[in-house]
């Protein structure tokens, strides 16, 4: 269900006249919409442990922000592997297995055709082709893939509308809790960032 | 600290391993590494690990090189040479292959490896001994007239042939196998003996003279392993001819003795040695070059294959014809599912890369098919429908696969006993080399 839910949300980011997002966990005084709440951390290792225990605190959809790639922090921050390569292995097969057919029903079975002397449905000319497009469907099962999986293209982020999260570019780590986590709670999210020693914690509304 | 002629070129210029360290740096980083709890003696040297396996190997070996003997004097001296070049032929791929990944480590720097890069340098410095056996296979051709190598009999008016012989003549063929000989027997020792002098003398310029010598050997390497397999196994049908045969040579070399290395870091992994120095994060980039020079050894021979296929010359035809008909057919479509599509979808998976069982298993498979590819190469040409000349040549079938078996287990059985006397002398890995450090915490991060 969760699932469900997350694809009815992803859909109303680009569809918003034809589909309705969820009602929101949480509200402002204001009455917006509330994003998240994040925390900020002045250098690495302080970030890094504060992740490890936002993790073992039994968040899931959360992310860690910096201005360089940090080692390890897919395993401070608990990520499981992506599931990528199975979408394009299967794209690969599909794509092997589809020059294999165009060029059987084509040049074996719709339409036999004597060229240079090969017997007919000769395995050899076809395997170019079934490389070719077994590359390409992986190729665009990857990219397309990986745009779906992180959720881009998208034009705005609530995180944009926080002044300070701008310092993620230059000299901050940000450690943002989304309000659609089951485990999110104003305070209780706010006391464990407190107490793993992030500064600025703020709550992050999202714009209409 | 000696000064070399090589470490005078390479003194002022700033290096990226160790060399630019001081002296008093490089001293600390030795103890450091020294002092590591992973460094122990005994996780360090093979002793009483590798010798068991020595004595049944050289059992198994000489059993096999006397039953071929036996079968060359009494059964069929082609065949029985034909045995013993596929067991030379493969054996001589995993020591060119181990002298490639020494040639590729030293000229990029590779410091990921330096753990397990004894085990190359093991295979790499006996390379003399599938050598030897070259020059052995020479004397007999030559002595016979020809076994194999038909075109050592004389031209008899063939015109290919006349036209060929000025570089297909037994004197411009002895002296090209000496300088095989000499190119790879150099680089062998070479690798091997700076490595495990840096063992004993922690002198850091050692590997810049490995990596001087990395960048004119890996030329001289590429020329003469694409011309020893022109010589000994495109010449065997002296009318056939294809570029892509070096390369096809190499491929084997490179994915055996990758498979090779792979093995036997997972067998002293298995008996308690090197653990904590390779860990599964080596045998994932190993699987990852094996899973690599399996799609390499696929990619090039169906290149060289579709080719001759599509453009139908008789001579070059002819090549695959005897080796897809006649018999051997299954030996084709072997070699398209074990050699390519059953390691292709068996390493692809990174649990298998880095479980050092898994990919052990798959290490021996791809040698078992190494020698397969070998056998395919050879193997038809011992009976042929062009050899009938001879007379007595008809093929036995499954009851003269005895003769191959013992060919090809006597020849790995004896360099697998000098594998293992190599990898018992000294440590497991060098111990002192620059970029050592750099190896014992290797990690992939994706």
């Amino acid at each position: 269900m969760a699932g469900i839910k997350t694809l009815i949300a992803g859909a109303a980011d680009y569809f918003p006249g034809f589909v309705r997002r969820p009602a929101p966990r949480f509200v402002t005084e204001s009455g917006k919409r509330v994003y998240g709440i994040v925390a900020e951390f002045g250098e690495t290792p302080a970030m890094y442990h504060a992740a490890e225990k936002v993790r073992d605190a039994g968040y899931s959809r959360w992310d860690v922000f910096s201005p360089f790639p940090v080692h390890g922090m897919e395993k401070a921050m608990g990520i499981k592997t992506t599931k990528l390569p199975l979408i394009a292995g299967g794209a690969a097969i599909t794509g092997v297995a589809f020059a294999a057919f165009l060029q059987w029903i084509t040049s074996d079975y719709l339409y036999p055709m004597v060229v240079q002397g090969k017997p007919y449905g000769a395995w050899e000319p076809f395997v170019p082709i079934m490389f070719e497009l077994g590359v390409l469907f992986t190729a665009f099962a990857c990219l397309f893939g990986m745009l779906a999986l992180n959720g881009l293209p998208r034009f705005h982020h609530p995180l944009f509308s926080h002044e300070r999260f701008y310092r993620v570019s230059n000299d901050r780590f940000v450690i943002a809790i989304e309000a659609e986590d089951p485990n999110f709670d104003p305070d209780k999210t706010r006391a464990l960032l407190e107490k793993v020693g992030g500064s600025h914690i703020t709550i992050i509304e999202e714009e209409d | 600290m000696s000064q070399s002629p090589v470490s005078q070129i390479f003194a002022n210029r700033p290096a990226p391993d160790a060399t630019a360290l001081t002296d008093h740096e490089w001293q600390q980083r030795l103890e450091k590494i020294a002092a590591d709890p992973r460094m122990a003696e005994d996780n360090i040297r093979a002793q009483g690990v590798v010798g068991k396996f020595g004595i049944p190997l050289l059992l198994i070996g000489a059993v096999g090189l006397l039953l071929t003997v036996i079968g060359a004097f009494s059964y069929n001296l082609r065949h029985a040479l034909a045995a013993f070049e596929i067991g030379v032929f493969t054996a001589l791929a995993l020591s060119l292959g181990s002298i490639f990944f020494l040639l590729v480590f030293h000229s990029l720097n590779a410091g990921w490896i330096i753990t397990g890069r004894r085990m190359f340098e093991n295979a790499a410095s006996i390379v003399w001994l599938p050598w030897l056996m070259l020059l052995i296979v020479f004397a007999i051709e030559y002595i016979n007239h020809g076994v194999l190598l038909t075109w050592m009999g004389g031209t008899h008016g063939d015109y290919l042939l006349e036209k060929k012989e000025p570089y297909l003549n037994p004197g411009f063929f002895a002296l090209r196998l000496l300088a095989y000989g000499a190119v790879w027997i150099f680089l062998g020792m070479r690798f091997a003996s700076l490595s495990r002098k840096c063992d004993e003398t922690g002198d850091r310029l050692l590997g810049r003279k490995a990596r001087f010598t990395a960048g004119w050997g890996i030329l001289l390497f590429a020329l003469t392993t694409a011309f020893a397999a022109f010589d000994f196994l495109m010449s065997i049908d002296f009318r056939f001819f294809s570029t892509m045969w070096g390369v096809y040579y190499f491929a084997s070399c490179a994915l055996g003795s990758v498979s090779l290395v792979v093995l036997m870091l997972a067998v002293l992994r298995s008996r308690g040695k090197l653990s904590g120095l390779v860990t599964e994060e080596h045998f994932h980039d190993l699987g990852k070059l094996m899973f690599a020079f399996t799609v390499f050894w696929a990619y090039i021979s169906f290149s060289q294959y579709f080719l001759i296929w599509y453009s139908n010359i008789p001579e070059e035809t002819a090549w695959f014809v005897y080796r897809k008909e006649y018999g051997w057919g299954w030996l084709f479509t072997a070699l398209i599912v074990g050699h390519f599509i059953v390691p292709f979808l068996a390493i692809i998976w990174r649990s298998v890369k880095r479980n050092a069982f898994l990919l052990s298993v798959m290490a021996v498979f791809i040698i078992v098919m190494t020698i397969a590819d070998m056998a395919w190469i050879i193997r038809p040409m011992v009976y042929t429908p062009l050899a009938t000349t001879n007379g007595d040549l008809i093929d036995p079938g499954l009851p003269g696969i005895w003769l191959d078996a013992a060919g090809v287990l006597g020849v790995l059985g004896v360099w697998g006993f000098f594998l293992t006397r190599a990898v018992e002398k000294g440590y497991l890995l060098p111990t002192k080399d620059p970029m050592l450090h750099e190896s014992m915490k290797h990690a992939n991060y994706v």
